[in-house]
């Protein structure tokens, strides 16, 4: 349908050809088209065949010329390198669409759980030439479905050597991308407090609790609330450690009173190892202490007022299975200020999102 | 694609029965069908275009499969256990998909549209073949990324259970605790094992140990 003499050599790689002389070929790459606030994606698809009513549409795109491609063997088209990237950075827990989209493929998550991002791994993925990855960031809770990364060749054709080699880092630091299953699913609640306990004012911790934990698929199984008493915490503590609890949560009695010993109830429960502070505002006092493979978070009183804390940055880790320690607590440091937005859009905000 | 009557004909003999779930299951595939551009869905080449969600284990699912020709074992088959009377066909070429769901006004409409059947069944059954798509169904247009795990084709992805050796294939692996486990192991089998077979691989299934 075409004539050669049309064609307009860029390179050894890529002809361009007048858009009214098109007629008969077949594109090259997917056309996109942005109509503002109303759609972005590809009006025409790789491979599709230009027909004479297509031209008027093309024009109006801005389109005056369309490439013809002329692959060599050591060269691989945009689409067809993506799929084998994506394949390479995708770990347990993250597949990703079988269409690649104006060359770019979407990660997603085949479950909900915990993301995992080596992110060294991926920083060096970024360095080699023509490719590119883009994440969420490590350790945030994500829903099945969800997208997490998008990758892509950055050129057109890319080299079948630089892409080797972009798949060879990806599959020898794998895996760079991985989902974590929840695997902590039975949960018991301590409520601390004397003016809970006895009435003066009424608990709404539980529902706090019970709505975050339930988010993210897990049973509250039991709640107690206790008077501010070190012997009495300890003891209800010892009882849930022993009565089939993945992970236990107490709320209060965590700052500078002499009232509060919640976590001098929870040291004499018999912990192996205790965290109090955390550098994460609000949640700075909150405790992280841990009784065999049995995690233990303590919620300051800013956890009432505050619709995401400390709390909502630990608690996806625990119940993957994580088990934090101070460093990884002083790690949340940058990132760690909440904005207190008027509406709260956490996840999707910088809190928590450590570099 | 064959006429309603053969399709049904066709639909009740590879079931077993004929009955009012194969007329809303045949119907329901060829108004599937038909909304997302496909004429001959089981034959070559629309065979490779055609995706099925079906979200319910009933009688009509069977005539759904046998008029779209969408099998399990072929892929283009996916069983959502919803407990709803409702399909979404996906054309894997245009990315065109509808849902469609049996409406339950339907049920009660069945004496209106055959008043002449006394029989309480066959009135439902005929019912059925006589009601207008809108009021037997509800429509919905859909968009379904087919994740690249659960396309048809050869399977691409293997890994082998951390805990227990099995070959788990199309990524239906779990990341837990740092081990890349089969979902028995990670999340408990449907079966126990009984007898002199039980092992310990087995009964790891049924209580899975802590991390």
């Amino acid at each position: 349908m075409c004539n050669p003499s049309n064609y307009d050599k860029l390179d050894d790689r890529l002809s361009k050809i007048p858009v009214e002389l098109a007629v008969g070929t077949r594109l090259a790459h997917d056309i996109t088209e942005i109509r503002p606030g109303e759609f972005k994606g590809p009006s025409f698809r790789r491979g599709h065949k230009v027909e004479q009513q297509d031209l008027c549409h093309l024009m109006r795109l801005g389109k005056r010329h369309l490439y013809v491609l002329d692959l060599k063997a050591d060269q691989v088209h945009e689409d067809d390198a993506v799929a084998e990237l994506a394949a390479a950075l995708a770990g347990p827990g993250v597949t990703y669409g079988s269409q690649p989209r104006e060359g770019k493929l979407q990660l997603t998550a085949a479950y909900s759980g915990l993301l995992k991002v080596s992110t060294e791994a991926l920083v060096d993925f970024n360095l080699i030439p023509d490719v590119m990855c883009a994440s969420l960031h490590d350790n945030v809770p994500v829903n099945q479905g969800q997208v997490l990364a998008g990758t892509r060749a950055i050129p057109l054709i890319i080299d079948r050597g630089i892409l080797d080699q972009a798949v060879a880092l990806a599959l020898k630091r794998a895996p760079i991308f991985s989902v974590k299953t929840y695997c902590r699913l039975r949960a018991r609640l301590i409520i601390t407090g004397n003016e809970v306990y006895e009435g003066l004012i009424e608990d709404r911790f539980e529902k706090i609790v019970r709505q975050k934990l339930e988010a993210l698929g897990v049973s509250l199984e039991e709640t107690v609330i206790l008077p501010d008493d070190r012997q009495l915490i300890a003891d209800h503590a010892r009882r849930f450690l022993a009565a089939g609890t993945d992970i236990m949560i107490t709320t209060g009695g965590m700052s500078v009173d002499p009232d509060d010993v919640t976590r001098l109830g929870i040291r004499q429960a018999g912990v192996e190892t205790l965290y109090y502070g955390a550098a994460a505002l609000p949640g700075a006092m909150a405790m992280l202490a841990y009784k065999g493979n049995i995690p233990i978070i303590g919620i300051p009183a800013c956890g009432l007022f505050h619709q995401t804390t400390v709390f909502d940055l630990l608690l996806p880790r625990l119940l993957a299975g994580e088990n934090p320690d101070n460093r990884d607590l002083a790690r949340l440091a940058v990132g760690g200020l909440c904005l207190d937005c008027d509406v709260c859009r956490y996840p999707a905000c910088s809190f928590g999102k450590a570099s | 694609m064959q006429d309603f009557e053969t399709l049904l004909e066709g639909s009740a003999k590879a079931h077993g029965h004929m009955c009012a779930g194969q007329v809303v299951g045949v119907r329901m595939a060829m108004l599937g069908c038909e909304l997302i551009g496909l004429d001959e869905p089981s034959s070559m080449p629309q065979i490779k275009k055609i995706v099925v969600y079906i979200e319910i284990d009933r009688c009509a699912a069977d005539a759904i499969a046998y008029v779209t020709g969408a099998k399990l074992g072929r892929r283009s088959l996916k069983f959502v256990d919803n407990g709803i009377m409702a399909a979404t066909f996906v054309n894997l070429e245009n990315d065109k998909a509808v849902r469609i769901v049996s409406t339950e006004e339907s049920r009660d409409l069945a004496a209106q549209y055959a008043p002449d059947i006394p029989d309480k069944r066959q009135q439902q059954l005929e019912a059925y073949k006589r009601m207008p798509d809108d009021v037997l169904f509800r429509v919905q247009k859909v968009k379904v990324d087919v994740p690249v795990h659960d396309m048809p084709g050869p399977s691409r992805f293997k890994t082998r259970c951390e805990r227990c050796g099995q070959v788990v294939r199309d990524k239906k692996e779990v990341l837990q605790g740092g081990k890349v486990l089969c979902k028995p192991c990670a999340y408990g089998a449907y079966f126990r094992t009984v007898g002199s077979e039980r092992s310990k691989e087995v009964a790891d299934h049924v209580q899975p140990e802590q991390l």
